[in-house]
């Protein structure tokens, strides 16, 4: 994104408490105008907290929200310039497809025919066949439609930002998709700033433009998916991502460590060297691990066992036993196949040294 | 999405709105019901035979009830509810449980067959067993025609009492019976079964422990009922017996001592606010409202 | 669940009987107001049925007044006891807010407590006031006893209503007014219509709460008492009879919309994801 443009929304020091429970602790970021932008987290990480801040349904305790530099923190959700979609939807199961697209408009104040245009704009736009669909009741669309209509429904309010409260997590995968596709269309053809809110990495990569990573109300990173997806800062992100090898290793001088597996220490050969001592996360990918052949060398090499395979496809998932009780994740074509006994061998370029 | 555990209402004013919107009803019962109490309580301490709130107060008609044989109509009372309650747990806990369990579009119609009866006059329904029960009425012509006994009225006896109650009280058993065994889970119970309990044991194990709020308001419902009864003992039992509120209504009406009865009326508050409070602190009466039987 | 055939068949017989003791009392009263002979006695032959009980009963002035003083009672505390019903309702089931828990279970209260009682304490307030008793004022003794129970069952459906409707509606611009009156009440209305029905009707049978306080008025069910302490008068069976009839009327009203709201409400959740 463009980080020179004025943000349209400005995070400065937003704490939350409920009592004793902090469930927001000092978070700042900005989204910059017409950005996607990304809060994921796990459940419990606050996220939820944030975009309900963000949107006016709760007070921050302390800091400041600023929308176009205009500090927002009192203003009730009725007189901000931001629209929500709901986790639930929140259709007004009462009113047709067409009625709830125009309920901001008539909230407005405004006209039969102007609320009547633009709800047939908006769901054309959605790729909801107006003659169909307008006079349809909310509670016989499907699942991917009540998407839609929810979305029309937010855009029609022509809000500043829309925020998303992990509207898509109801759908099975396929759905899931095609609607984070066509979210990115919208995104990108209305020139809107959306703040999308998901449990999901995987969901933040495939649509964002940023993304936030939240933990126990902190931000622990925030920048571009490959970035991330690059360099995660810390094994939670990295672990966040999906599923990836972090051993347990101990600086032993120069580019070495020990590796604790619990019942026995192998030495490691590191990427960089770390002062004798200090405890870290190596991170490795499951697909940067391989069998080493017969006299083939890599930067480090471990006698494994291999326990189970599992087929994904094109590749299949090896878990791989060091020692009992440590087992490590192996994603190989399915040319490469082994089993029973292997070396199991990475090279030092394909680790990385990550704070626990 | 448990991040969402410690969420509150948008709000203005925390909880503002919630008590304005409770007000109006606060206000009507401020004046409509604890008004009026004090009122009672207030006259039960004057002296006897007055119609004046606004003398020194006394506890002369204490007095008057405990030397009387007033604590006679009142273990009639409560020992006629008892009884009741009893009486309607053990036929209304088959049948509520063949309505939550069993039944389908059964289940409907037994709802409103025994709901209808919520809106007729419990006088015109003890009516009916006065036809029924009285010398050449229904039940002794049915038996004269098929088999030439000759009965004499079934009437004025504290059996067609408690049959009366039971009668008058048997909806307020049943529904919350009904809502209470809804929550008993099936797959509980048929896990219980498949782990080899037999028929009483699920019953003693778990369906009785997890219908419990049901059969707690059931009973608390009809035993306040019942013991603020008047129609079934004067009706069905004559003069056969007299319970506490038969006597309060009459020191107002015949006696036209409205302190003493006011002091019964009193007492028998107390009797009961202890009762349906010791029973109401037990439970959370939302979770049975609240949440929705499971399937 | 999985029952067999002879349970199923049990249960049913054992329902049967237990509606069948419960229908005694009306089918008697039945009877009865079909009996010619002044003073009723059973059985009786064929030709002595006779419906004029019935042509006394809608045609007797007498009867006209105390059902015009049961319906005057009746549509005013149906009236009073939703209104208040409806926003006891919210902060019973919508709203949190601080004293919640605590009007929750005073709520209740006045259901758990011996009519015969309340009757004779409002009539002392009353009386304390120096308002004579009369039709309004048992219909506002009826408002105190009913409004808890209309509080209760728009509570129900207020439960069921998705608060994330009403914030989305806030999010979009409307003002609390605008929430009220174009989502919260449009929902709460299958509720708020079997609460009305609920009123009338329990205002209609009521007699313990009548009995004291109408004062020169007097209520159908008041002059039923009377009469049947006071010796058999055959007429008595046929108002009976017509009573339970627009009981049972108003109840398949109250049927048709509970019918009609629970399909509505299902497709509605059906609607809300299926989760």
């Amino acid at each position: 994104m463009d980080e020179s443009a004025a943000p349209i929304l400005e995070v400065a020091g937003v704490t939350k408490r409920f009592g004793k429970f902090t469930a927001v602790n000092d978070v700042s970021f900005q989204i910059a105008d017409g950005e996607f932008f990304t809060l994921v987290g796990p459940s419990g990480s606050g996220k939820t907290t944030l975009l309900r801040m963000l949107v006016g349904m709760e007070k921050p305790t302390e800091g400041a929200l600023k929308i176009r530099g205009q500090t927002v923190n009192d203003l009730p959700p009725n007189k901000r310039p931001t629209c929500m979609v709901f986790q639930s939807l929140a259709l007004f199961p009462h009113m047709t497809v067409g009625k709830n697209v125009e309920f901001p408009l008539t909230i407005r104040g405004a006209g039969e025919s102007e609320r009547r245009t633009r709800a047939w704009e908006l769901l054309k736009l959605l790729h909801l066949d107006p003659n169909r669909y307008y006079n349809k009741n909310v509670t016989q669309c499907s699942g991917g439609e009540r998407q839609r209509v929810a979305l029309a429904r937010a855009l029609a309010y022509d809000p500043d930002i829309l925020f998303f409260d992990e509207p898509l997590s109801a759908l099975d995968a396929r759905l899931r998709k095609m609607l984070q596709k066509e979210l990115k269309d919208i995104q990108r053809s209305t020139k809107k700033t959306f703040c999308y809110v998901t449990h999901s990495l995987e969901e933040a990569m495939v649509m964002s433009d940023r993304v936030a990573i939240l933990r126990a109300g902190v931000i622990e990173q925030i920048g571009r998916p490959d970035e991330i997806y690059a360099a995660p800062k810390n094994a939670f992100v990295a672990e966040f991502m999906g599923e990836v090898n972090l051993l347990d290793i101990t600086a032993a001088g120069g580019a070495t460590a020990n590796w604790d597996t619990g019942r026995k220490t192998y030495p490691l050969n590191l990427p960089a060297p770390l002062e004798p001592g200090a405890a870290r996360k190596l991170l490795i990918r499951p697909e940067s691990l391989r069998f080493l052949k017969e006299g083939e060398t890599a930067g480090n090499a471990v006698p494994v066992k291999i326990l189970n395979e599992f087929s994904l496809g094109s590749r299949i998932q090896y878990h791989v036993e060091v020692v009992p009780g440590c087992t490590l994740t192996v994603e190989r074509l399915r040319e490469e196949r082994a089993s029973g006994e292997a070396l199991l061998g990475w090279e030092l370029a394909d680790s990385q040294i990550l704070e626990s | 999405m448990s991040d969402k555990q410690p969420k509150k209402k948008f709000s203005f004013g925390p909880g503002l709105v919630g008590a304005l919107s409770a007000s109006p009803f606060a206000l009507l019962m401020l004046f409509g019901f604890v008004a009026p109490l004090l009122c009672v309580v207030w006259f039960g301490l004057m002296p006897p035979k007055t119609f004046e709130l606004l003398q020194a107060p006394t506890l002369e008609n204490y007095r008057t009830i405990f030397e009387q044989t007033y604590f006679k109509s009142i273990m009639w009372s409560l020992g006629l509810a008892a009884v009741t309650v009893v009486i309607l747990l053990a036929v209304c806990y088959p049948l509520a449980f063949a309505m939550a369990k069993i039944f389908r579009s059964g289940t409907a119609f037994i709802t409103y067959a025994i709901a209808t009866s919520l809106f007729v006059s419990e006088n015109i329904r003890l009516f009916g067993w006065v036809i029924g029960f009285m010398k050449k009425g229904v039940v002794g012509g049915l038996l004269e025609t098929w088999f030439g006994l000759q009965i004499d009225s079934l009437l004025y006896n504290v059996p067609v009492i408690v049959l009366g109650m039971c009668y008058v009280y048997l909806p307020f058993m049943l529904f919350p019976l009904v809502l209470g065994v809804n929550m008993v889970p099936d797959q509980v119970r048929e896990a219980a079964f498949d782990l080899g309990a037999s028929r009483w044991q699920v019953f003693r194990k778990i369906d009785l422990p997890l219908s419990m709020p049901g059969v707690m308001i059931g009973s608390l419902l009809v035993f306040v009922l019942s013991v603020g009864a008047i129609s079934e003992a004067k009706i069905l039992g004559g003069q056969k017996v007299v319970t506490i509120a038969s006597d309060i209504e009459s020191e107002f009406t015949y006696a036209q001592n409205w302190p003493l009865g006011s002091a019964l009326s009193t007492l028998f508050i107390v009797l009961t606010t202890i009762v349906v409070f010791l029973a109401l602190a037990r439970f959370d009466l939302e979770k049975l409202l609240g949440k929705k039987p499971s399937e | 669940m999985i029952v067999s055939r002879t349970q199923k068949a049990g249960f049913s017989l054992y329902a049967g009987l237990v509606l069948l003791v419960f229908y005694f009392p009306v089918f008697c009263i039945i009877v009865a107001s079909l009996s010619k002979r002044r003073f009723f006695s059973f059985p009786y032959p064929q030709e002595q049925i006779t419906f004029k009980w019935y042509e006394d009963a809608l045609t007797s002035p007498q009867v006209h007044d105390f059902v015009s003083v049961s319906l005057r009672i009746g549509v005013v505390t149906a009236l009073a006891s939703v209104t208040i019903g409806f926003f006891s309702a919210l902060a019973y089931a919508r709203y949190r807010w601080k004293g919640r828990k605590t009007f929750q279970r005073l709520v209740l209260l006045p259901l758990f407590f011996p009519q015969s009682v309340l009757g004779l304490a409002l009539l002392m307030w009353f009386n304390f006031l120096d308002v004579t008793t009369s039709w309004w004022t048992a219909a506002i003794a009826h408002t105190v006893w009913i409004a808890p129970i209309t509080t209760l069952i728009i509570s129900i459906q207020a439960y069921g209503l998705d608060e994330s409707l009403e914030e989305a509606a806030r999010d979009m611009g409307a003002t609390r007014w605008q929430i009220l009156r174009k989502i919260t009440i449009p929902l709460l209305l299958p509720g708020m219509i079997s609460a009305t029905c609920f009123a009338v009707l329990l205002s209609w049978g009521n007699f313990a709460l009548s009995l004291f306080t109408t004062g020169a008025d007097s209520a159908l069910p008041e002059w039923l008492y009377a009469r049947m302490t006071s010796g058999y008068q055959p007429m008595v069976p046929a108002v009976g009879v017509l009573n339970v009839l627009f009981a049972i009327i108003l109840v398949l009203v109250l049927f048709g919309i509970v019918k009609w709201s629970t399909r509505k409400s299902r497709r509605a959740t059906a609607a809300a994801g299926g989760h």
